[in-house]
């Protein structure tokens, strides 16, 4: 345990940290009375929890396997605890950060903003697996490899031997692989050109799932705006919102990508440029999550401000500025909400707006998590928990007979496509379409 | 009537009762002890559970100073199980006086207190909370002590050494022949029987009850009465002991507890031992003074509040209430004219052990005994084997073995066999009763299943159930559903036991009734009085 207060000659405290009860030298791992020595980093205050287990009764992994404690002990519950210095609680890990027991606890508790602290002391003390480092820095990876060819990458990735070799470092084979795009949406827009004409400018926050799996997204925002007359700008300096870092318990990573995205939002704020994204899971990080993990960045960059491109769209569609043609194209799709995008507590704006038009089809699934949570159902111990949640979305799509899916997030898609073998787009994909 | 024969009889089975017990059992003196509830019934369960290092006292009472340090590293080794081995910070803030803290030091170091002095920044690093205004800090080598735990396992390890313990016993009359005791009459409090007990000698340990137990003598004894408030916190805001650095005074000490904190003291003489009804203006008082030390204190959630007496000695011409010595009196009322009859007045938890000692010693030597003490070198109960505790972690949270552990003491093996009874019968057969304080079914059982549990508080006290956030809103209907299918506590209706458990936990949270403690009344509220409708069952 990490003292900062070091004891120096104090014999008490040399005694503790030598662990001078003999019940503390024994094999069994957690029993150590290390309160003293426990420095407190920030903690949020578990005081509000009511312990009316709300939370458990919504919490999608607690509802599929037994062996999460659920989120109201392993959140604000063993929070009291955690001040003592006890070893953490071996279900820690089964936490997907999906947010549904922040979305219904009736008393504001950060509940899985709770987990992801303990995740990171956890890890602070137990480097996390070779694994969850892949998992967790996927966007370091998509450029180490983004010289070798998509075609040859998705073939690679697509071969057995490889998901093998995946398998035993404990990447679920079963579970579908988002396939990389030709060329990246910043390749792409570079070599695109603004407007001139135009002068309002936009900063668009693609995300790495945009970014490196699917451009076409971005494209279509891109598209939109610049029809609606922006100027659109992704800044270079952007880097991975680090909400899988978060999951993953890569504190420092996470503190060092919330940084400088922190540092550009507030320079772009002060331009008065506003920012937008396409990414539930990212607009999540950087305008709540960000200020509940890492409070001095915030106190040095101030908050970031960053709107969800479907609000945008929302008031371009209703000034006219936009003007989506439904008579010649019907909308039949089901709409899945992502459990981020219901976290974040604004609607859902895309499933709104485009449920709003004429001769709108557009039902809401309302059938909970798909199960993936950004990379949780890729980990191998994970994917049947992760198969178990969604079971109940899959089914609800496939029962609509619908032909297309819409989702905002990126990973949902993935996963209700793998699983259902229907095509799923983002809203905007379909706006822009009703747009041309 | 039935009749016992005992050399000792022990009067009040709270740590200096409980103490003296195991000391005379280990000297091979035969004795019995009774106690008019259940164990720790009087100010021992109402514990502040400050491990005294002494440095409170040094400037003004350097013997219990000394005392202190030497039984608190004493405890540390007999009883790790009861401590929480953290340390202590005195912190100055700027309106406190400048000059006592260079007395203060410099009595700490004559008292043999060691004190280091931290660099403020440092302190406010790993505290947070503390107040950014502080001036000076100081660490001390205090700790944290479950009081209750304390003679639990004081208990355990007495009566190991063949003494014999009988809770709800009241102490009726004292025998006496020409002077000498002879026995004493003593009555179950629960059926009403009574009991002849012959002895030759007889040891009061009844703290703020010392003037009633005396009192049957015929003897009238300076013993009065004090009363302190202390205020639970939901959750532990800070990871040491922290004491203001002043003359000591009301509401100044916070003292960590696993998973909560506890505020406190105040000070006011009472008439009544057992006047442990705190008041509202108590609480306010103290979240007043706590307030400079812990900025953001009102922002916490406070649990409950409760009040204990301390048996202040106070001979005529003597301070009362915070003036008090803490210092503690042997008294052999051979003085009086009765021989073999002793008591201990004063005192504090820290000094215990040699309180029990010292009252034993006397006792003995009336006796006629001379074996020696040997109390501050056996631990209280063994440390759990290896091979134990990798086999509790099949059945238990790993992240809770070590406080079950701690809590189980003797127990934890019985406990062991019952959680190992319970998961062959399926997964998740033996279920947390109790998550806010991660009580399992198979210690439940454990603890309802002894002869003197008569309650769902005799349980509570043995193992933290209904003690956490919830204060019994959840784990109440649990742990009665459970005990109703195990035939448990079969004399209670279930009903009955539900409504006086909460009671119970409502006379603690009635003084510190608003904010989210009070939304998790209106919780329990609903679900008793509305989803079970207790109120008109009964």
């Amino acid at each position: 345990m990490s003292v900062r207060g070091d004891g120096g000659n104090w014999p008490f405290v040399q005694g503790i940290r030598q662990g001078n009860t003999s019940a503390n030298e024994t094999a069994v791992p957690g029993l150590s009375w290390n309160s003293a020595l426990n420095t407190m980093s920030i903690h949020l205050n578990p005081d509000n929890c009511l312990a009316c287990t709300t939370c458990v009764v919504h919490c999608p992994v607690a509802a599929a396997t037994p062996a999460f404690s659920g989120p109201r002990m392993i959140g604000p519950g063993f929070e009291r605890f955690r001040l003592l210095g006890l070893c953490e609680d071996r279900s820690l890990t089964y936490c997907a950060n999906c947010k549904n027991c922040e979305i219904a606890c009736p008393q504001n508790v950060p509940v899985a903003t709770i987990n992801m602290l303990a995740r990171f002391a956890q890890c602070r003390e137990e480097p996390p697996s070779f694994r969850d480092w892949i998992l967790a820095h996927g966007e370091i990876i998509a450029r180490f490899l983004s010289f070798i060819p998509a075609r040859l990458k998705n073939f690679g990735m697509g071969l057995g031997p490889v998901r093998n070799l995946l398998d035993v470092i404990g990447i679920a084979k079963e579970c579908p692989m988002p396939s990389f795009a030709k060329v990246s949406l910043r390749s792409l827009f570079a070599h695109s050109a603004n407007l001139e004409t135009t002068k309002k400018c936009l900063a668009y926050f693609p995300g790495c799932y945009t970014n490196y799996y699917d451009p076409k997204t971005g494209l279509d925002v891109i598209w939109l705006l610049r029809k609606a007359g922006y100027h659109v700008i992704i800044p270079q300096e952007f880097v991975c919102c680090g909400i899988p870092l978060v999951s993953g318990g890569f504190e420092e990573d996470a503190k060092k990508n919330a940084t400088i995205n922190a540092r550009v939002l507030a320079d772009l704020a002060k331009k008065g440029i506003p920012v937008i994204t396409s990414c539930p899971s990212c607009r999540l990080m950087l305008s709540r999550e960000m200020k509940e993990l890492f409070p001095e960045i915030i106190d040095e960059f101030g908050e970031p401000v960053i709107e969800d491109c479907m609000d945008v769209f929302t008031r371009l569609v209703e000034s006219g500025e936009l003007s989506p043609n439904t008579r010649e194209r019907n909308i039949e799709a089901i709409y899945h909400a992502p459990c981020h995008l219901r976290a974040l507590g604004g609607g859902l704006p895309g499933f709104e707006l485009l449920a709003s038009l004429p001769h709108s089809h557009l039902q809401n699934a309302n059938a909970g998590c798909c199960g993936i949570s950004g990379s949780y159902g890729f980990k191998k111990e994970k994917y049947d928990i992760a198969q178990k949640v969604g079971n109940d979305l899959f089914m609800s799509v496939t029962e609509s007979k619908c032909s297309l899916v819409l989702s905002e997030c990126g990973t949902c898609r993935l996963q209700i496509t793998g699983n259902t073998n229907i095509p799923s787009l983002h809203p905007v994909s379909v706006l822009r379409s009703l747009c041309a | 009537m039935q009749r016992l024969s005992t050399t000792v009889l022990v009067v009040g089975g709270g740590a200096t009762g409980i103490g003296t017990l195991r000391d005379l059992s280990m000297r091979g003196i035969s004795a019995i002890l009774v106690e008019q509830g259940s164990l720790a019934h009087g100010t021992s369960s109402r514990f502040h559970g400050l491990l005294h290092s002494g440095a409170r006292y040094a400037v003004n009472d350097v013997v219990s100073a000394r005392e202190c340090i030497e039984e608190n590293t004493i405890l540390k080794k007999i009883g790790h199980q009861c401590i929480e081995q953290t340390e202590g910070f005195f912190v100055a803030l700027p309106e406190d006086d400048e000059s006592y803290i260079g007395s203060w030091a410099d009595a700490c170091t004559a008292a043999g207190i060691q004190t280091d002095e931290v660099d403020v920044n440092e302190a406010c690093s790993i505290e947070p909370e503390l107040s950014k205004k502080a001036v000076r800090v100081f660490r001390v080598p205090d700790s944290c002590v479950d009081g209750f735990r304390l003679v639990v396992h004081n208990a355990m390890s007495a009566k190991r050494h063949g003494g014999r313990i009988l809770q709800y016993h009241r102490l009726v009359s004292i025998h006496q022949e020409q002077g000498n005791i002879t026995g004493a009459t003593v009555e179950n409090t629960r059926d009403g029987s009574r009991l002849e007990i012959d002895c030759s000698a007889i040891i009061s340990a009844a703290g703020s009850w010392a003037g009633e137990v005396c009192s049957k003598a015929g003897l009238d004894v300076p013993v009065s009465p004090d009363r302190g408030t202390l205020l639970v916190f939901n959750h532990r805001f800070t990871s040491r002991v922290v004491n203001r650095l002043h003359p000591g005074s009301d509401g100044d000490i916070f003292v960590p507890h696993g998973s909560i904190t506890i505020l406190g003291t105040t000070s006011v003489p009472t008439s009544r031992p057992d006047d442990t009804a705190p008041t509202e203006e108590e609480v306010l008082r103290l979240l007043d003074i706590g307030e400079p030390l812990f900025p953001n204190l009102r922002t916490y959630r406070i649990l409950r509040a409760f009040a204990g007496t301390r048996p202040l000695y106070t001979p005529k011409g003597t301070a009362t209430g915070r003036g008090a010595s803490r210092n503690f009196q042997v008294f052999d009322h051979a003085k009086d004219g009765l021989s073999g009859f002793f008591s201990i007045f004063g005192g504090k938890l820290t000094t215990y052990r040699l309180m029990a000692e010292r009252v034993t010693d006397a006792c003995a030597a009336y006796l006629g005994i001379s074996a020696p003490c040997t109390t501050h070198l056996e631990p209280l109960v063994p440390d759990p084997d290896p091979d134990v505790l990798a086999k509790a972690a099949r059945y238990f949270p790993v992240s809770d073995l070590s406080l079950l552990a701690d809590r189980a003491g003797d127990d934890l093996i019985p406990i062991l066999n019952l959680a190992e009874a319970c998961a062959s019968e399926g997964e998740g057969a033996n279920p947390l009763l109790c998550d806010c304080e991660m009580v399992s079914l198979a210690e439940v059982e454990h603890v309802a299943r002894a002869d003197d549990t008569y309650s769902l508080t005799d349980i509570r006290l043995r193992t933290r159930l209904g003690m956490g956030t919830c204060q019994g809103t959840f784990c109440t209907v649990r742990a009665i559903n459970a005990m109703y299918e195990h035939d448990l506590l079969p004399a209670k209706d279930p009903l009955l036991s539900i409504r006086d458990f909460l009671d119970e936990r409502f006379r603690g949270i009635r003084t510190t009734f608003w904010g989210t403690q009070a939304q998790e009344m209106e919780l329990s509220h609903a679900i008793y009085a509305g989803v079970l409708n207790l109120d008109t069952a009964l």
